[in-house]
């Protein structure tokens, strides 16, 4: 079985009908839905990669630096993430430390490795475990948009624990760069073609 | 369709892909950015420092601040142990902006609430938790090892005002904070205190703010404030303390005796001796002394060191030792005083125009000595222990003239010179009672009794016979002394008679005596009448009687 593409077909990316392509260079609008037809997402592997490093680079500051400052009249302090999860295991409520560990640290590191991943075997054309490849990217593009938890948790509290003078809670800069982070592996994600993978498959499994 | 196949087909060529996608902004905006975020980072983070304190009380890693007159300049990053355990060695990270400020003789110290008698500092660390103080230092050479303070530094550098050394035998109740008083104002506080080098006196730092420290000139005398002086003189009971914090903590009181007020103002680290009074510290600096020695031929006991030399009531000087002294030629051990006598106090009290010509005449040695001797040899100088108080029995030197004394010399070849002394007035009452007693004691009182008692038998003689005497005159004279009275009654009744016809012809009415008597007085009221006619008409007309009567011929 070949793919759509393989046989001068385009499928639409939002409904998946399988249509004929007005011309293989614009190949026109999905009968059904409107949408805009590509046999491809343009320079996806390209635009994948330049998100994904721009969100590795920017992973550094948002973990450096401070996402939270706490000023109350004895003390004041700024946690960094990782820091904030170990105050958090070290005071004795672990689960929430782990939900915060897994939010923020494990969820981005594994889109990103996920992704990278994803990227080379497509470049590199490896034709094995497509599935496992387009689970992953799958899970990568579902889970996106929780690792936006941390900075959820960040705007409540600091908009919440507001008692000046006797603690108040500020934002630290970290919580830009982490955002940033979130939303350009959300597009780094979004901007892949999954159709990618299997592109170069010889073996397509089931009928 | 099949018409047409005999034409080629166009090539389809698919469009180049871009060999650069405008999406690459977006990765080396992030360099950018996370490189402008590193080099922030890099370019904010001051130096390291390593601050070595005794303990890490209150210090904790990432809480505990180093502050600079009370703004953040950086924070403790760690806190170990010494690597002799001795000690804990605290890391702190300053800040870019105060890196230029660690310098070799900047401080630290641990601020931590403290409360004391003076006052109570650091009460904000109470909640606030305590933080390292930090005290820039004015060297340049940059340091990143020190060694903590454990007392915050009282006084801060930029401080206005001037330091100095008190140099005392002991630091008595004195601490650091300890305050310093000019006319029990709190002009600076004890900064320091050590023993010198040599361990044989304290060295105390004082530090005197500015304005005040103008007051502190060469001859300031300071002394210990604390506690309370009390002291029972002839003037009644005098109480001196300086405040009730100095009462309890002690303190320090400056004070420039007068007249050397206009003496310039004592630079920076100058040293003074600390004194324990007021009143060892306000003695006028006697530049003049003169010592002597005193032989006395009585117990010296009550004498003590310090005792005054009084010359006419006025303290002229003191003693300075009391011993014995063994005089080999006659094998005798007699008291020996040392005394020392500062002519400028004699000159201190006199009218200040006599007092500025004799100090230019007592600064000379050779006429002092000639003065001297002069009072010694000529007018008999001599010293004489004297009784301050019976009730303690203190005794004082005095200084007086005893013409009467054995005349001698003084030899200044001796050092010190051997001023001659007398008895003391109270041996010498001693002396003058015992002899009366033993006078009393010589006297016949036996004999006496014996005289008195001879005597008072004749005298009891003597009344019984005037007791006869009187009897006999009783019966003897009395009934002739009746005769006698009745004799003298009639004399009387005839004498009655007599003057009661004078009566009747004196001054009886019709009595030729009265007729005379009424007619001259009734002339004589004739008289005075017209003298007061006379003495009516001068009144009228004095000139009357320069001119005469004028209208009227003149009356009789």
């Amino acid at each position: 079985m070949t793919s759509a593409a393989a046989r001068g077909l385009v499928s639409c990316p939002e409904c998946a009908l399988v249509s004929r392509p007005v011309t293989p260079q614009a190949p026109g609008h999905c009968p059904r839905c409107g949408e805009k037809l590509v046999f491809r997402r343009e320079n996806a592997i390209q635009r994948t990669w330049a998100l994904l490093i721009a969100a590795t680079v920017l992973y550094a500051p948002a973990n450096l630096l401070p996402v939270l400052a706490t000023t109350t009249i004895v003390s004041s302090s700024s946690e960094t993430i990782m820091s904030g999860v170990i105050y958090l295991y070290a005071s004795g409520s672990w689960p929430l430390a782990l939900i915060v560990f897994v939010a923020s640290i494990v969820i981005p590191i594994g889109k990103i490795v996920t992704l990278g991943f994803v990227l080379v075997t497509v470049q590199r054309g490896m034709t094995t475990s497509d599935r496992q490849r387009t689970r992953l990217y799958r899970i990568v593009e579902f889970i996106g948009r929780w690792s936006m938890l941390d900075v959820f948790v960040d705007t409540f509290v600091v908009a919440l624990v507001q008692l000046s003078p006797l603690m108040s809670v500020e934002p630290g800069p970290g919580v830009v760069y982490f955002m940033a982070v979130v939303v350009l592996t959300m597009f780094a994600a979004m901007s892949f073609d999954p159709r990618l993978i299997w592109d170069r498959s010889k073996a397509i499994r089931g009928s | 369709m099949e018409a047409d196949d005999d034409i080629p087909e166009a090539v389809a060529v698919p469009p180049r892909r871009a060999r650069f996608s405008p999406i690459w902004i977006v990765p080396i905006l992030a360099i950018l950015v996370a490189i402008g975020v590193a080099w922030e980072r890099l370019a904010s983070e001051g130096p390291t420092i390593t601050i070595t304190f005794k303990s890490a009380d209150g210090i904790e890693a990432g809480k505990t601040f180093v502050k600079y007159k009370e703004v953040n300049i950086g924070q403790v990053t760690s806190v170990r142990l010494t690597d002799d355990a001795q000690n804990v060695e605290v890391l702190a990270r300053i800040a870019k902006s105060a890196s230029a400020l660690m310098v070799e003789d900047a401080h630290f110290w641990v601020v931590r609430p403290r409360i004391s008698l003076s006052g109570v500092s650091g009460l904000s660390t109470l909640i606030s938790g305590n933080y390292i103080g930090f005290e820039a230092g004015a060297s340049k050479k940059k340091e990143k090892q020190y060694t903590g303070l454990e007392v915050p530094p009282i006084v801060t550098g930029n401080t206005p005002g001037r330091q100095y050394v008190l140099q005392s035998t002991d630091l008595g109740s004195l601490g650091i904070g300890s305050p310093l008083y000019y006319r029990r104002l709190p002009v600076g506080q004890v900064v320091a205190y050590d023993l010198a080098p040599d361990g044989s006196s304290v060295q105390i730092r004082v530090f005197v703010s500015a304005p005040y420290d103008k007051y502190v000139v060469r001859d300031t005398r300071f002394y210990n404030a604390s506690g309370v002086d009390v002291s029972l003189t002839a003037n009644g009971l005098d109480v001196r303390t300086q405040s009730l914090v100095a009462l309890l903590e002690g303190g320090i009181a400056f004070e420039t005796p007068p007249g050397y007020a206009s003496s310039s103002q004592a630079a920076s680290e100058t040293v003074f001796p600390l004194f324990h009074d007021r009143v060892t510290a306000m003695k006028v600096d006697e530049s003049i002394a003169t010592r002597y020695v005193l032989f006395f031929k009585e117990s010296v006991r009550g004498l003590s060191v310090g005792a005054p030399v009084n010359f006419y009531g006025v303290a002229v000087g003191e003693v300075t030792e009391v011993g014995l002294f063994f005089d080999p030629k006659n094998l005798d051990v007699k008291p020996r005083v040392e005394v020392v006598l500062y002519p400028e106090r004699v000159v201190a009290q006199l009218p200040t125009g006599q007092g500025a010509r004799l100090q230019a005449l007592v600064e000379q040695q050779g006429i002092r000595r000639e003065f001297m001797q002069k009072l010694v040899e000529q007018r008999s100088l001599r010293a004489q222990l004297a009784t301050g108080s019976l009730l303690t029995g203190q005794r004082f030197v005095s200084l007086g003239y005893f013409p009467k004394a054995a005349k001698t010399r003084l030899d200044w070849t001796q050092v010190p010179a051997e001023l001659p002394t007398v008895v003391s007035t109270l041996p010498e009452i001693e002396e003058k009672l015992g002899r009366i007693i033993d006078k009393l004691e010589k006297v016949p009182l036996d004999g006496i009794a014996e005289d008195l008692r001879k005597a008072l038998t004749s005298l009891d003689e003597t009344l019984r016979e005037a007791r006869l005497t009187i009897q006999r005159f009783d019966t003897d004279v009395t009934p002739s002394l009746k005769a006698a009275l009745n004799d003298a009654r009639g004399a009387l009744g005839a004498a009655e008679k007599m003057l009661t016809s004078t009566e009747t012809n004196l001054v009886g009415p019709g009595a030729p005596g009265q007729v005379e008597l009424r007619n001259a007085m009734q002339e004589l009221a004739r008289a005075a009448r017209s003298l007061r006619v006379l003495a009516d008409y001068l009144e009228r007309h004095p000139e009357s009687l320069i001119r005469g009567k004028t209208a009227e011929p003149a009356p009789k």
